[in-house]
């Protein structure tokens, strides 16, 4: 076991940053970047070589770039995908990401991929199953991988360990690195019933590299993940436990769907110092009884035109 | 089989089959040995089976998201309703296997093409079929490896050069032609910038798109136009090119050389075709 020793696993506190989303990438190319860092979706730019990669090209000429992942499908009891893992190396070859995570999940077997982030039972079978996977990772990538906890909506009765657990023995195990998505840990808290404090207090907070902050949706029923609103008050009260349960690690504001101009975008990220210096936005949790809600929304990769 | 591969394909299938939920994970149930109250913790007022359903739902709906930003055109045709039938179809005929999400609509032209009724005796029919060719072709053409930030990239202010050297043109590596039944170029180009796109009338029409500068160009030509940046894909030489096109349309060489004078700055103005000025002769 190579349980990480140092804060972050050595790695930088990039400050805050956003999603580099097509939306905003000709305002991009005109303007000054402001925040600190950008986060892209590294399958967008893997077989990719037009605009996109143009623009991921620029930008990171100005700022630190992480490469963040959808489809390594760690969980998934299909072979790892070599062929991907190849082609996600070498784009992390070109744009040098200071580093590269994906989710703690499975998005399907068989070879089909849902595109979905699906949970895994919290068993040990599963955590033997996804530590060799991630070691095997780790040693493809030459780097350690960060892991991101998921929004879920179901859990199974065969989980024995707490996501909290897991994640911690995970870490152990493989000495990779956790994103700490807050809004994550918000929605599934409310969809299970825990307490989201509790689960941020017991997680290895050294071994954080970086929190995902975001805005759910409150379907009545259920929370969902939909990356398509202000950042609500008790996320940004997680955020700030997180914080300083950490000492400060990098922050990144993820706005999938229905995304605002850039300088909108810029504001709401920026709402995370004056959380830290004790001033809360008073946001409540967006509602809707619409059922036409999508949790982590994909669609915004499917940039073709720019004229 | 492990408990874990078997639970994965049990949520798999449940969430990529067709049918309510409630059939689907009885289905599942049966087959993989399991009982969804089981495997799933119910709430007190939210069921193991309305759980599965948040993902077996989303599913579609993420998927029809891209399909639609990938699609506008069609879907301005089809209507938002016909369309979305067509994809759900779609979706179980070729559930998504690739990483990259670009790949999901590689397919949906041929199989449109192949839901198409057999002794159909109009063609209009085939016009979604060649809105989707049109579609998927801006999509890769916007995506592929073009000749931004190469040498061969051609400056437009020395195109006269083209009048002394034409042995170095070449087709661009980002250029697509479509041979369609229908003019479609205009109509597309409508929707996507959400002008007012009538539906186009049958009419035998040659395409192109290419790309340039990272902008994505796409017309409606002459044949012989069309016939010429074929020619020179399939044989990467202009006077060969030229014969050919001749040849084809029934034209003189002199005349498709003169034809050509004219139009070739309007070719590498949009990224049709190039010089590639680090050929050696
Ligand atoms: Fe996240």
């Amino acid at each position: 076991m190579n349980t990480p020793d140092s804060k972050r696993l050595g790695l930088p506190n990039l400050g805050l940053g956003v999603g580099l989303r097509s939306k905003h990438f000709v305002h991009l190319m005109q303007n000054d970047p402001v925040v600190d860092w950008f986060e892209i979706i590294s399958e967008n730019y893997m077989n990719n070589f037009g605009y996109a990669r143009h623009v991921l090209a620029h930008v990171a000429g100005l700022r630190p770039i992480v490469m963040h992942g959808v489809s390594m499908s760690i969980g998934s009891t299909d072979s790892l995908n070599l062929d991907y893992l190849r082609q996600l190396k070498e784009l992390a070859d070109e744009v040098k990401p200071v580093w590269i995570s994906d989710h703690l999940c499975w998005t399907g077997v068989a070879h089909l991929n849902t595109h979905d982030l699906l949970p895994l039972p919290l068993t040990l079978e599963s955590l033997h199953h996804v530590a060799e996977r991630v070691n095997r990772v780790q040693d493809i990538l030459q780097r350690p991988l960060i892991l991101e906890n998921p929004s879920t909506y179901m859990e199974f009765e065969a989980s024995s360990l707490h996501e909290w657990e897991f994640m911690t023995e995970l870490v152990a195990k493989t000495g990779c690195g956790l994103l700490l998505d807050v809004n994550n840990v918000f929605v599934s808290g409310h969809n299970h019933n825990f307490d989201p404090e509790f689960y941020i207090r017991n997680i290895p907070h050294k071994a954080v590299v970086q929190i995902h902050i975001a805005g759910p949706t409150d379907c009545d029923q259920y929370y969902l993940d939909t990356h398509d609103q202000p950042v609500p008050t008790p996320v940004w009260h997680l955020y700030r436990l997180a914080q300083e349960l950490t000492g400060g690690v990098s922050t990144l504001l993820e706005w999938d769907a229905n995304i605002p101009e850039y300088p909108d975008l810029v504001a709401e990220v920026n709402k995370a110092r004056e959380v830290l210096l004790g001033n809360f936005p008073d946001v409540p949790v967006y509602r809707t009884r619409l059922a036409d809600q999508v949790s982590n929304p994909v669609d915004h990769q499917m940039q073709t035109t720019h004229e | 089989m492990s408990e874990l591969a078997n639970i994965q394909k049990w949520l798999t299938s449940i969430i990529v089959k067709p049918g309510s939920i409630n059939d689907k994970i009885i289905m599942a149930d049966q087959h993989y040995g399991l009982r969804h109250t089981e495997v799933i913790k119910p709430a007190p007022n939210f069921s193991s089976g309305e759980k599965i359903g948040i993902y077996a739902r989303g599913y579609v709906l993420r998927l029809m998201e891209c399909m639609s930003a990938e699609y506008p055109a069609l879907q301005h045709l089809l209507g938002k309703e016909l369309f979305e039938t067509f994809v759900k179809a779609y979706l179980v005929h070729s559930p998504p296997s690739s990483p990259d999400l670009y790949n999901l609509g590689a397919n949906f032209a041929a199989f449109l093409k192949a839901s198409q009724p057999k002794n159909a005796d109009s063609n209009m029919f085939d016009l979604p079929v060649e809105v989707t060719l049109l579609e998927r072709a801006i999509a890769e053409v916007s995506r592929c490896k073009g000749l931004e930030g190469t040498s061969q990239e051609t400056e437009t202010d020395d195109t006269v050069l083209y009048l002394f050297n034409t042995s170095t043109i070449r087709s661009s590596p980002c250029l697509m032609l479509l041979k369609l039944q229908f003019p479609l170029a205009g109509f597309v180009r409508s929707v996507q910038r959400g002008e007012e796109a009538t539906t186009p009338l049958t009419g035998e029409s040659f395409t192109a798109i290419s790309r340039k500068d990272y902008i994505i160009h796409m017309h409606d030509m002459e044949t012989w136009q069309w016939q010429f940046l074929k020619a020179l894909q399939d044989t990467n030489d202009y006077m060969s090119a030229i014969n050919s096109t001749a040849d084809v349309c029934g034209m003189a060489n002199s005349t498709v050389m003169a034809d050509l004078m004219l139009w070739i700055p309007v070719a590498l103005k949009f990224g049709y075709i190039y010089r590639d000025d680090n050929q050696v002769n």
